[in-house]
């Protein structure tokens, strides 16, 4: 009943629209897109929208000379593939993975617009520090400057254990492997991450 | 994950408890119910919430939060007293079963419904159920292990499919899926306070190895510590690292912690999150890294934080491991945006201000493949050594190539393996292991038994000896030995298995069909544990005085991970007659985390904008509070917030439901002044954290965030 409903609606029922993930794309066939996969959380119904996908791009090439890159979304553990499409540098839309054997063309909404991750106006453009209670830009020698100095600071009079480091579970292996390897450097065990809780 | 999401496809039974997989995971879900409608197999779901894997659910089952232990050992206890579990299995495989069933023999039917409030004759009909239907796959999340007895679920759940000997087969085992989408490598590199990467332990040996393959001498790794003592001393964890600064609680340490570093970690994700706010001002520098601006840098008055902008996972490159232990290569799509910096390059600028750059990037010169390379030499516990990064590449660039039933490349270049190499990957050529445990085929073709590790012998408290290796003819085809043998060691003289880096020994084992490992069985008892059999045992804040009489926590911990954890002496009977709520949290489709990422994306933000509490109607008509009103939820430690009621029947009359994924408004407060001009999310709320409880379990000191207490009152 489910697929009824998604094959009735109207972005699949659009045939010559083009369906991406652009940013560009209508916020509101987006929001209908991914409320259609969050509600219905199962990718029975991913095969068809990708099958939309791939008949609609192959009408046309908006992106001449743009590459495919493989890669895998940041959201969970599950790891469903995304083929992101990149031209002169920018990433222009994204595409599900239909042929990924584990998600098989699945995405929920998170994923789905995986591509606003480096799109966001959100994203914080230069490091910051709180002075007089406000945010102040400086360059990232400052920062690492600052920060090491007073590092080294509390080393000295407090000890290596004087640093809690809170590390990541969404960084890479390398990054993570960095990150204890880190703490191991410093002289300290205080160390830890997300799969602690 | 013994098995993976894809080998549910071959489940006859899914048993889910504590995960609501179809909002955390939903991707995965195609593969559940790929099982329930080609293989019919029943979906249970055992949550306190009816949650929306509930609703694909054949069979739900309403728990009450906390007593997951006690319902599982109901369950075992039927299976075994009914003569339903896997004979053969046991004998050959297990070992502790005796001892075990005399504790579970406790847990009959009606006590199992005393304590969980499971009807009686529903534990009696899913036993059977689960009996009648095999293989089936157990599957956990949070929901099982953020409990003060979060260990000892977690045990009964793996004990419940050994005694249906659903262990080691496609379509069984016990299958937790995890988190964050790097959370399984981020653990195996140990980015924890007890251990170096691939599960070392912080002993003297595990000292020594790491440094041979750093190239590093050990003396001076030890020289950059206070003491030898606190070489070997576990650290703070994530889960009460604050207790450092704030010392509310006793600590053990020379001192306290002046400077934090928090690196893709979502602040609002710790409980009693108002003692957290606290700490951020007696720190005398904190430095957050994040892609976006997250809660904490909301938080604290004091001009002592710096916010670092990181790239996101798109903009830099390198190998993750999915929640089926696969490893994924993800290429970098494009460069760092605006002026942010991906990981790798903070860390080295970093690293070499502070003095230690020739040491820490010996081996390292091509980023991020010399450091794969480096853990794989290092990290032979777990098998990471067989994932080189060019192994890794070609089975992302080849996915297509693999099958979606069994995972295994059907030609092309990675003909016969397994997708992502599942660890262990012993050898450069090793296919990966896409079921742990699994005696029917050969190691070198992903076959393994269980792991010896805790010795040959054992004699339990009951005074009975049992050998601890499997019986005799139970091995991989192809072994050497036919039955139980212990690891291996000296094959390089002062080796073992896990320390030759020369990695002979593996190679060795592999040769001779065996696993490097050994050949054991399987514990149903931890001799080092306070409970060495599964028991319950009353949530630290509990809604049952009764109860607390008859199952009390444990003792106080006075050193756990360097500060006085409380248990028995924060367990008071009297606190339900203030707090007369069982509060629970948990995760939304839209929204991942601490929410920094999702809320800032604004589709997201408008498909989930609010943070709500789930109230039952009975209780919301009963404290006169309607549909859509604000309502304060207060937390017996002081902490309070105030969000929209949603009145529900999707969790009972004793039970509230926040997401946690909220931040950017504090106990009424709103905090979206103080991020950076123009960076607050586009969905902000109270994070639901502020009203989590004090409980932390007994061996982890995982946080006791889905059974604490609660009062709510309209706003």
């Amino acid at each position: 009943m489910a697929q009824k409903k998604i094959i009735n609606s109207k972005i699949s029922g659009r045939r010559s629209r083009r369906v991406t993930f652009n940013p560009k794309m209508a916020r509101r066939s987006f929001l209908k897109l991914s409320g259609a996969a969050a509600a219905v959380t199962t990718a029975a119904l991913a095969p068809k929208l990708t099958r939309k996908v791939s008949a609609g791009t192959d009408k046309k090439e908006p992106y001449p000379g743009s590459k495919k890159i493989k890669t895998i979304c940041t959201y969970c553990s599950v790891g469903c593939g995304i083929v992101a499409e990149v031209q002169n540098g920018v990433w222009v839309r994204q595409e599900v993975a239909s042929d990924h054997p584990v998600s098989r063309g699945g995405h929920c909404c998170k994923g789905a617009g995986a591509i606003d991750m480096v799109t966001s106006e959100k994203r914080l453009k230069s490091p910051m520090k709180r002075v007089g209670g406000k945010w102040q830009k400086i360059s990232w020698n400052q920062a690492l400057d600052e920060i090491s100095k007073k590092l080294l600071d509390i080393r000295e009079k407090n000890g290596p254990d004087a640093l809690h480091f809170n590390g990541s579970a969404k960084v890479s292996n390398e990054m993570a492997y960095l990150q204890r390897k880190f703490a191991a450097f410093w002289g300290s065990n205080n160390i830890d991450h997300q799969a602690r809780i | 994950m013994t098995n993976s999401l894809n080998d549910i496809r071959h489940s006859k039974l899914v048993f889910m408890i504590g995960s609501n997989a179809a909002e955390a995971h939903p991707v995965a879900m195609q593969h559940v119910l790929y099982a329930k409608e080609v293989n019919n197999a029943p979906i249970i779901v055992v949550d306190p919430r009816f949650t929306k894997l509930a609703a694909k659910a054949t069979d739900y089952v309403r728990i009450r939060p906390g007593t997951d232990t006690a319902f599982v050992m109901g369950l075992i206890n039927q299976i075994v007293s009914n003569d339903w579990y896997d004979k053969d299995f046991v004998r050959a495989r297990v070992a502790g079963f005796p001892e075990m069933c005399k504790v579970a023999s406790h847990y009959t039917p009606d006590v199992v419904e005393d304590i969980t409030g499971i009807p009686a004759s529903e534990v009696v009909r899913i036993a059977k159920l689960m009996a009648t239907h095999r293989p089936g796959t157990v599957v956990w999340c949070m929901g099982g292990t953020q409990h003060s007895i979060g260990s000892s679920n977690t045990r009964a759940f793996c004990i419940l499919q050994l005694v249906l000997g659903n262990m080691g087969k496609s379509g069984g085992g016990t299958n937790i899926f995890r988190g964050h989408d790097n959370v399984q490598g981020a653990t195996d590199m140990c980015v924890l306070s007890h251990s170096l990467p691939g599960y070392y332990g912080i002993k003297d040996g595990s000292w020594k190895h790491w440094c041979r393959v750093w190239d590093v001498d050990y003396e001076w790794i030890k020289s950059r510590f206070h003491s030898k003592e606190y070489m070997n001393k576990k650290g703070f964890t994530l889960a009460r690292w604050y207790e450092g600064v704030n010392q509310d609680d006793k600590i053990n340490q020379y001192t306290p912690i002046k400077a934090l570093i928090q690196w893709g970690c979502a602040g609002n994700s710790n409980s009693m999150l108002h003692r957290v706010k606290k700490a951020m001002d007696k720190l005398e520098l904190v430095v957050i890294v994040d892609p976006f601006a997250p809660a904490m840098c909301t938080w604290g008055e004091k001009d002592n934080v710096y916010l670092l902008p990181c790239s996101s996972q798109y903009e830099t490159s390198g190998s993750l491991t999915s929640t089926s232990r696969q490893f994924q290569w993800r290429f970098k799509v494009v460069d760092p945006i605006y002026e942010s910096k991906d990981d790798y390059e903070i860390m080295a600028e970093l690293v070499k201000r502070l003095g230690f750059a020739d040491k820490f990037y010996k081996n390292i010169k091509k980023v991020p493949e010399d450091i794969t390379r480096e853990i794989c030499k290092g990290t032979l516990t777990i098998g990471y050594n067989g994932a080189l990064p060019e192994r890794i590449k070609k089975h992302t660039l080849n996915w297509h190539t693999f099958d979606i039933d069994t995972l295994q490349a059907k030609g092309g270049p990675c003909d016969g393996e397994y997708y992502g190499l599942p660890w262990p990957c012993w050898t450069e050529t090793h296919p990966g292991t896409p079921i742990l445990y699994d005696i029917s085929k050969p190691v070198a073709k992903g076959g393994l038994p269980f792991r010896a590790r805790f010795g040959t012998k054992i004699t339990y408290y009951d005074g009975r000896t049992e050998d601890l290796l499997a019986a005799k003819g139970v091995a991989n085809p192809g072994s050497q030995v036919k039955g139980g043998y212990p690891e291996f060691k000296d094959i390089v003289p002062g080796t073992n298995w896990k320390t030759d880096l020369s990695q002979k020994t593996i190679k060795e084992a592999i040769k001779r069909g065996m696993a490097p490992f050994g050949n054991a069985r399987a514990r149903c008892v931890v001799w080092t544990f306070p409970d060495q059999v599964p028991v319950h045992r009353e949530p630290v804040h509990s809604p049952r005085p009764d109860l607390i009489a008859k199952y009390p926590t444990y003792n106080d911990k006075p050193d756990q991970y360097r500060v006085y954890t409380r248990f028995k002496s924060e367990q008071n009977p009297d606190l339900v007659k203030k707090f007369p709520f069982v509060i629970i949290t948990g995760r939304m489709v839209e929204h991942m985390g601490g929410g920094a990422e999702t809320r800032s994306n604004k589709y997201l933000s408008e498909l989930q904008p609010h943070v709500y509490a789930e109230i039952n109607e009975r209780t919301a008509n009963n404290l006169g509070i309607r549909n859509g009103q604000m309502v304060w939820i207060e937390s017996p430690e002081g902490g309070r917030a105030k969000v929209m009621a949603k009145v529900t029947d999707r969790v009972d009359e004793h039970t509230i439901f926040l997401p946690y994924h909220f931040a950017g408004q504090f106990e009424g407060k709103s905090l979206v002044d103080r991020y950076p001009e123009g960076m607050a999310p586009y969905a902000v709320g109270e994070p639901a954290n502020i009203v989590t409880n004090y409980g932390y379990d007994i061996i982890t000191q995982i946080q006791a965030t889905k059974d604490g207490l609660c009062n709510v009152k309209p706003a």
